[in-house]
């Protein structure tokens, strides 16, 4: 190819250069032979100018779509949105008249007031009319839910008269946000206390009911480095102990259940049932958080690896036991088929593992449990069935449901623990909130990130193409980030938490533009490399060819000149 | 008549050879149409079999989607994985073949309908020698006359060049192409201007490439009524009006056949623009666009095409004494450098070099030149068999022997131009006739 053009663009050089040679014998060049020479070359370089260049321009400009860099700056910096949990608290003071409750309500408000040292995360309290029960408080969150202004009810107060009581007693309804505060009706407030015990009790009980929460949001929004130590000591400890052991975030979570045995027994498990009635319930209510899909395995003859340590037989337990240490090689990675991933989102593994009955039963040995989480992968439980009576040494060919029900307990809370839910109120709804919070704050925090790494990719990179799908994705990420945003402040948690979903994703297609990625890695300089080999020998004589044409040119220019002068 | 009767013994010996072929080796079509060096994605017999048969079957063969697989991975192309449409030929050959009985079960007629079409390629090819265009144009007359083939010569060595057989018997669609082009050459010769530019209309429509024949063959046309005709602006753009008109008549044709214009636009011309095909051929393009970067795929295209379009200006800027010798130089040109060429573009500039007999001996690097295509056509389809079949060799072998082919016909290209050049020059300088001359 190179040598193809220097070939066919040679013989015009020859019209000329072999004149030179026998220059002495013959007249020079025609002006005929200068002129044809001179339309040569300047149909080749016509071609190249006002072909070529359109062309090269056309083909190798870069699409860049706007984005708008400044406002996408200015969410990773936290300047567009502060976040703030303003949480509803509803009271419910049956037994009190309404000038009462209302003080109540107010000496509360300012103790609380006074507690509180994290100003993004406090509790607005709200006075409900005095019929309010459970069942009420299920339908005014179901209300807040639908409307689109109502703020969630995050808690519901009872404050009930309670006879023969010194002191006031609290009691949080572990399956409803609801929370009952028991007083001795000699401790009703009057008007004029400014400070009565019942109101600081009430207050002191909120705190406490919320400063695991408040403390893990000041953590999320100090960036995860400071926030431990300055907010709320006493819960640092746990905080960073559930990050370890929690997932990252994920839209979707695999699930899957593996029922591993040494033996060819048990071969069946009534996991479906199981899963149904002891899973389903809590999926459900993890459904405004994230998705999830259960997908289960039997593996027989699943055998230890041979570098894990056996189990040792203890005589006072009469039970074979494993040593703590030893338990992250309990699971036989390499030979038992755990799928490390399934689709896009991250895989939660959680084992059922029936020991043999020569090792039957089988526990830890330092504190006789029967299952351990296995931090951010997924959870172990020793299921020790009792031995069928049929053969002496052998195993259940079937697990029924109901044996099943301890493990699958185990796995409901370790499931919790692995996607990060707070482990202080006893409340399993309160807990699930908590976690919405969480989840919604984090998840603009780091849809905004995104957002900045991506302004300042495309900022730093000028050659990578930017599609128009990155710049609707982006801007729907910031759409829903500000209504994020404004849900939050308004203290509609679930609704924030749906928009930061999608701000999430959005902001992930986004960041990840396979387009775009491809290009990140082909800098400037390779583009010489590009070119050059088959440009640069077409090229060189096409320029000499030009110069040559040129000066003769200039020569007879000056020439003219000079004979006129 | 002697000359006459010479001619018919040379077409007769060439159909009667083509036909022995056929029959004592039945299965050399079928095994031809499969080679890469003469069937390329935009000639290929086989592919026009498949859109014939759903032509007559009322589905439409363009439908495919070209567009969609220009950025489909090269490995997936070179293992024929291709999901574009079914055929690249032009629409107007899919009612022509659909008249011919079916070529699985009686081949024989289809067969010989290719061999006229050679016959009919070589008769117009024997008008053009016979015009003598080659040695005596308006504004130029070659010194040494006497040495030249007459039109049965030539049209002998067009017949019997194992090129122009292999193109035959494969039943490569270019061939219409080259009678196309013929045609409008030998009408150019004798001042036809009307035919000639129907003609080129027809190989334009035909493969796309044609077109850039136009000034040339414009050129030629004017040397013949130049004294009539006084003004060459004029009769460029009259010409150029009956080449638009022809291929807009030849589409509208095709739309009426095919119903979808924009389907077969794309699917024919879009596929010699675009190049999504990168099933390896004797040309240059499919080793350089496996390799070429996607995002400069599209740049790139462009300079391979302006560079095959550049070389019509400089030629016929530097030969406008000689506008047969520029189409020469120019379908040489294109053997090389066009996106698919096959050994059929490479016969049809071996068909028209012999009128140039007479600048032969100025020629200097003929050995060297016929020795490297001769090495080219005996290695290469060797080294296309040790990558594909043999899987001892890899894509570079059979690259190398196309690279080695192009330099051959390069060296020969360069050189007749040079010897051409150097017949000019020795016409302008009489006095310096047989002197030494030094190639710089």
């Amino acid at each position: 190819m190179t040598d193809e053009k220097g070939d066919s663009t040679s013989p015009l050089a020859t019209a000329s250069s072999d004149s030179k040679p026998t220059a002495q014998r013959i007249p020079p060049e025609t002006p005929e032979a200068i002129s044809t020479r001179f339309l040569v070359i300047a149909t080749f370089w016509a071609v190249i100018i006002f072909l070529g260049f359109p062309i090269w321009w056309k083909t190798t400009s870069i699409y860049r779509a706007h984005l708008p860099i400044q406002e996408m700056v200015d969410w990773a910096d936290g300047k567009t949105c502060r976040p703030v949990f303003p949480l509803e608290i509803q009271v419910a003071a049956p037994g009190m008249q309404s000038p009462e409750s209302q003080h109540l309500l107010r000496t509360t408000q300012h103790a609380l007031d006074d507690l509180n040292e994290f100003a993004a995360h406090h509790l607005r309290l709200k006075l409900t009319n005095e019929t309010s029960t459970a069942q009420q408080t299920e339908d005014s969150m179901e209300v807040a839910s639908n409307g689109e202004e109502a703020p969630d009810t995050a808690l519901t107060v009872r404050v009930i008269a309670q006879d023969g009581l010194v002191v006031p007693k609290a009691e949080l309804h572990a399956d409803t946000t609801q929370l009952d505060v028991f007083y001795p009706p000699s401790q009703v407030p009057v008007p004029s206390s400014s400070n009565p015990p019942l109101s600081v009790f009430i207050a002191e009980e909120l705190q406490r009911l919320y400063g695991e929460e408040k403390a893990t949001v000041a953590h999320i929004l100090s960036g995860e480095k400071s926030g431990l130590d300055s907010v709320n000591p006493q819960f640092a400890e746990s905080i960073s102990r559930r990050l370890r052991r929690s997932m990252k975030y994920a839209d979707t979570y695999h699930l899957s259940f593996s029922l591993f045995t040494p033996g060819p027994e048990p071969s069946s498990w009534d996991i479906e049932a199981a899963v149904q009635e002891y899973l389903s319930p809590l999926l459900h209510a993890f459904a405004p958080i994230s998705n999830f899909t259960v997908d289960t395995q039997v593996q027989l003859y699943a055998t230890f690896s041979p570098m894990a340590p056996p189990p040792v037989y203890d005589e006072v337990e009469a039970a074979w036991t494993l040593k703590k240490e030893d338990l992250s090689a309990f699971v036989n990675a390499a030979e038992w088929p755990l799928n490390p991933s399934i689709g896009n989102g991250p895989t939660l593994n959680f084992i059922l593992y029936v020991p043999a009955p020569s090792q039957a039963p089988m526990m830890v040995k330092e504190n006789r449990a029967s299952s351990w989480i296995v931090p951010q992968w997924g959870g172990v439980f020793l299921l020790n069935p009792p031995l069928s009576p049929a053969g002496k040494g052998s195993n259940p060919a079937h697990l029924s449901r109901d044996y099943l029900r301890p493990a699958f307990m185990t796995f409901s809370h370790q499931l919790l623990t692995l996607l990060g839910t707070p482990t202080t109120p006893a409340s399993l709804p309160l807990r699930l909130q908590t976690l919405i919070r969480i989840r919604a704050a984090s998840l603009l925090l780091s849809a905004s990130s995104t957002m900045g790494s991506l302004a300042r990719l495309t900022e730093s990179l000028p050659s990578i193409p930017i599609p128009a799908t990155v710049a609707s994705s982006v801007s729907i990420t910031l759409s829903h980030l500000s209504s994020t945003c404004s849900h939050l402040r308004s203290g509609r948690f679930s609704a924030a938490l749906a928009t930061a979903r999608v701000a999430e994703t959005e902001a992930e297609r986004s960041f990840f533009e396979k387009s775009m990625v491809g290009q990140v890695y082909f800098p400037d300089e390779h583009k010489v490399a590009v070119y050059l080999p088959l440009l640069g020998p077409i090229g060189v004589p096409l320029f000499v060819g030009l110069i040559k044409e040129l000066k003769r040119v200039v020569a007879g220019w000056k020439a003219r000149r000079r004979a006129a002068a | 008549m002697a000359v006459d009767r010479r001619k018919v013994a040379i077409f007769s010996a060439a159909f009667v050879l083509r036909l022995v072929l056929v029959c004592l080796f039945p299965s050399l079509p079928d095994l031809l149409t499969g080679r890469v060096e003469v069937s390329t994605p935009v000639n290929s017999f086989k592919r026009l079999q498949e859109g014939l048969f759903l032509y007559t079957r009322n589905v439409s063969p363009y439908d495919g989607g070209v567009f969609h697989q220009v950025g489909e991975s090269h490995a997936m192309q070179l293992r024929g994985f291709s999901i574009n449409s079914i055929v690249q030929q032009a629409p107007l050959l899919l009612p022509l073949f659909a008249l011919l009985p079916d070529v699985k079960s009686n081949p024989l007629p289809s067969a010989i309908f290719y061999f006229i079409v050679d016959l009919v390629n070589a008769h117009a090819l024997a008008n053009i020698s016979a015009s003598g265009q080659s040695v005596q144009s308006r504004l130029h007359s070659a010194i040494r006359k006497h040495i030249r083939w007459d039109g049965g010569s030539v049209a002998a060595w067009f017949l019997f060049n194992p090129f122009t057989i292999a193109t035959c018997l494969a039943r490569s669609t270019s061939v219409f192409t080259t009678t196309a082009i013929l045609f409008a050459v030998s009408n150019a010769v004798s001042g036809n201007s009307i035919n000639a530019m129907l003609a080129l209309g027809l190989a334009s429509y035909l493969s796309l490439y044609p077109a850039l024949l136009f000034v040339p063959v414009v050129l030629l046309c004017y040397d013949q009524r130049a004294p009539k005709l006084p003004k060459i602006a004029a009769f460029i753009i009259q010409n150029a009006s009956i080449l638009l008109g022809s291929v807009a008549g030849l589409l509208g044709l095709s739309y009426l056949i095919t119903g979808n214009f924009w389907e077969f636009m794309s699917a024919t011309y879009g596929f010699h623009l675009l190049v999504p095909d990168l099933t390896p051929n004797v040309g240059l393009w499919w080793y350089f666009f496996i390799e070429m970067f996607d995002s400069f795929r599209e740049f790139f295209l462009g300079v391979f095409w302006l560079h095959l379009a550049s070389y019509v200006g400089g030629l016929t800027a530097r030969l406008h004494r000689q506008p047969l010798f520029v189409i020469t130089s120019l379908l040489g040109v294109f053997a090389l450098f066009k996106p698919y060429p096959s050994i059929s573009d490479a016969s049809l500039y071996f068909a028209f070099l012999p009128l140039y007999r007479h600048t032969f001996p100025f020629m200097r690097y003929t050995f060297f030149a016929i020795a490297a295509i001769l090495y080219a056509s005996l290695l290469g389809p060797a080294f296309y068999h040790l990558w594909i079949y043999a899987g001892s060799g890899n894509a570079n072998f059979f690259y190398a022997i196309t690279l080695v082919w192009s330099l051959g016909l390069s060296i020969l290209l360069a050189d007749s131009i040079f010897a051409v050049l150097r017949d000019e020059w020795e016409q302008d300088h009489p006095e310096a006739r047989g002197s030494e001359v030094k190639q710089v």
